[in-house]
């Protein structure tokens, strides 16, 4: 169909599309966000069955939006007429998940080999778990993944992978989106330069990891017997000194 | 998408995973409440944190279960920090097990290093953002190079690297302070890891795509720039001074005397230089003074060293060398035949010219003479040479012998008519002219041979007219 005959509608409807696989792009770099951290517990002490079924829905809600959302730019992408500036975002978005889809696909292989090697069936499996230090469960994690919502209804009645077919599913979906759809990897021009994330939010409140533990020093030279809670501390605490 | 791996059969893999499993092992054993390690809390200002060991509990615990002394403990403990099971909480960079009061904590298994998937760069980018967005300005100078690299070759994905590393944060946000800077110890533990700080080697670093040069020398500290100095120093020193001393025997730099060969066609120089002229140039007995090689590579110089030898009555040594010498370049069929005399002469006991080396050199060429090669003599050789420079060479340098030479050596004057001839020379006829006057007068032979044209040469008899 001739382009200046396009519908209002048809223009219209297509801005929306756009506008959905954004959004469903933001909600999904979310949800492996989230998914990340909490596979960081996973082995550690707040190992626990709970946070293994919170990694699994935050999973099925990843598998829901990434198949919407393959769907979509699919569609988007294989119209022949576009218009310039359309084009080059619908290519940096189909970029862009093609990245994440990798990023979260190498999670899903992290934690399917952490998974096995730190069953959690029998009792004993509990005393083989490493004391990292972390004392939450990753639950508000979990919670921030929950509030993301697709952006479109949720009609599509998938069933939910198990995690190693996941993967593996993944994976054909990589190769056939490369095969597919035939756009250079390299002609995508980024929004945003270099070092350019740094203005933004929240940095005030911050201090960097080497300032937090730095304090720790001046604190122990304070008390004499809190550096390291041993009975015969002396030369700790002169070493905390000399540091 | 990003090239995952090679065809490389599991070859890249198979070395590390064995130890890797073994060491995974230990660490569970680490753990046990028990009979594992005893850990106790950090104490932070804003917060107080569990599960966290002294290095000599560590050492402790591993000199008792393995049933090793405390040398080797310290090596395993060193081993498991340099993998990153542990991390040190002070002094973050330097991965080794101090055995002392020093901090460390258990790496979650998340992080924990696993051959068959390298640490990837776009999760390292994401980690720089990370940080970068935590508080702008705390990158190392060499994380600063890393980020600037990775925004280049990741170019085409770095909107999802920027997103990316904006929602991690914005989750990590989510957990509790503690439980914060657990994580960011634990991933901070992971990328020291796995893209060392400069002048540091991980132990992750295998194969093709090492990041650092095994066989570059490994200088700790602000001493590096100072080592680095002083060795071009010292190799500018050695080119200043090697051109000094041969500046005036430069074919290049210096006219040659008398006179080149070349220019004035008075071959007298390279009579005066023949290899065994009986008296030599004074350019040349020079340069013998300059070092014992040059006086051994010039055969004049090393006749001369022979009668000055005579006399000393040591001249089994260079007769030596030269022994040596020629079994290194000689046939191979003569090697064994060679080998035998060389030994009767120099090296058995009792011995017409018995050699003075050391003992253990002794031994092994003997021992090698059994089965000879081409090379067996030469930690002897190297020896004589030595003690011949260190020794005899300087002696010479002295002695009457080298000092009559000196002054018997001739120092040809360049006779002035040569000279004129070498400016009155013209250059030759180019051969292209040559050939065409060749061709010219070949044609008129040509021409004047052949059957004569009647018509043509009453044409030109009337032209005459």
């Amino acid at each position: 169909m001739n382009r200046w005959r396009r519908s209002v509608g048809e223009i219209q409807a297509r801005r929306r599309q756009v506008s959905e696989c954004e959004q469903a792009q933001s909600a999904l770099s979310k949800v492996t966000a989230c998914y990340q951290q909490m596979a960081t517990c996973l082995g550690s002490n707040t190992d626990g069955s709970s946070l293994r079924e919170e990694l699994e829905e935050t999973r099925a809600l990843a598998h829901r939006i990434c198949t919407g959302m393959h769907r979509r730019l699919l569609a988007l992408l294989a119209e022949t007429e576009q218009v310039q500036e359309d084009r080059e975002q619908v290519e940096r978005m189909w970029v862009l998940f093609l990245c994440a889809l990798e990023n979260f696909q190498q999670d899903l292989r992290k934690v399917s080999i952490l998974q096995e090697t730190f069953p959690l069936g029998q009792r004993k499996d509990r005393r083989a778990l490493v004391n990292t230090g972390a004392t939450g469960g990753g639950s508000e994690v979990a919670g921030r993944a929950a509030t993301v919502q697709t952006p479109w209804v949720t009609t599509e009645g998938e069933k939910k992978p198990d995690l190693k077919s996941h993967v593996l599913e993944i994976d054909g979906l990589l190769q056939e989106m490369l095969q597919r759809v035939n756009v250079p990897l390299w002609s995508v021009e980024p929004t945003q330069n270099a070092w350019g994330e740094g203005c933004g939010d929240a940095q005030d409140e911050d201090d960097t990891l080497e300032e937090i533990m730095e304090v720790e020093v001046v604190s122990q030279d304070n008390r004499a017997s809190g550096c390291c809670n041993h009975s015969n501390c002396k030369l700790g605490c002169i070493f905390c000194l000399l540091n | 998408m990003t090239i995952k791996f090679i065809r490389d059969h599991g070859q890249h893999y198979r070395p590390r995973m064995a130890c890797l499993a073994k060491v995974e092992a230990m660490v569970l054993e680490m753990q046990d409440s028990k009979s594992g390690v005893k850990s106790s809390e950090q104490k932070l200002n804003i917060t107080s944190i569990p599960h966290v060991v002294t290095g000599q509990d560590i050492l402790a615990w591993i000199a008792n279960h393995m049933k090793v002394d405390a040398q080797e403990a310290q090596t395993i403990g060193t081993m498991l920090v340099a993998y990153g099971f542990i991390y040190p909480l002070q002094d973050h960079k330097k991965l080794i097990l101090k055995p002392d009061v020093s901090l460390y904590r258990f790496q979650t298994p998340y992080f924990w290093p696993v051959q068959k998937w390298k640490a990837d760069n776009t999760d390292y980018a994401i980690y720089l953002a990370k940080r970068n967005i935590r508080k702008k300005g705390t990158l190392d100078v060499y994380e600063q190079e890393y980020y600037k690299n990775l925004h280049k070759w990741l170019n085409h994905k770095w909107d999802f690297i920027v997103m990316q590393a904006k929602e991690q944060y914005r989750a990590g946000k989510e957990r509790n302070k503690a439980d914060r800077v657990v994580f960011d110890c634990q991933e901070r533990a992971y990328w020291i890891v796995h893209r060392p700080p400069p002048r540091t080697h991980s132990a992750m670093d295998y194969g093709v795509d090492r990041l650092i040069d095994p066989n570059a020398e490994e200088v700790k500290g602000e001493g590096a720039h100072g080592v680095r100095l002083i060795c071009l120093l010292r190799v500018f020193f050695r080119i200043l001074k090697h051109m000094t001393t041969y500046k005036d025997h430069d074919p290049f730099l210096a006219p040659c005397l008398p006179s080149n060969p070349w220019q004035t066609d008075d071959s007298s120089y390279w009579d005066l230089n023949m290899r065994n002229v009986e008296i030599p140039t004074k350019m040349r007995v020079e340069r013998w003074s300059f070092s014992f090689f040059e006086l051994l590579n010039d055969p004049r110089g090393r006749t001369d060293f022979k009668v000055f030898l005579k006399k000393e009555f040591s001249g089994e040594n260079l007769a030596f060398w030269e022994a040596a010498e020629e079994m290194k370049w000689g046939t191979a069929s003569s090697i064994s035949e060679k080998a035998q005399t060389i030994f009767k002469t120099f090296l058995a006991p009792g011995a017409p010219r018995w050699i003075n080396i050391d003992g253990r050199t002794m031994g092994l060429t003997v021992k090698g003479l059994e089965h000879p090669h081409r090379y067996v003599l030469d930690a002897a050789q190297t020896h004589i040479f030595m003690l011949m420079k260190k020794d005899t060479f300087y002696r010479y340098l002295k002695s009457p012998v080298y000092k009559d030479i000196q002054k018997k050596a001739l120092s040809p004057a360049p006779p002035s008519q040569l000279e004129q001839n070498a400016q009155n020379r013209k250059p030759g006829i180019n051969p292209i002219i040559i050939w065409q006057q060749e061709e010219e007068e070949r044609a008129k032979a040509a021409a004047a041979a052949g059957p004569i044209d009647i018509k043509k040469l009453m044409a030109s008899k009337l032209d005459r007219k």
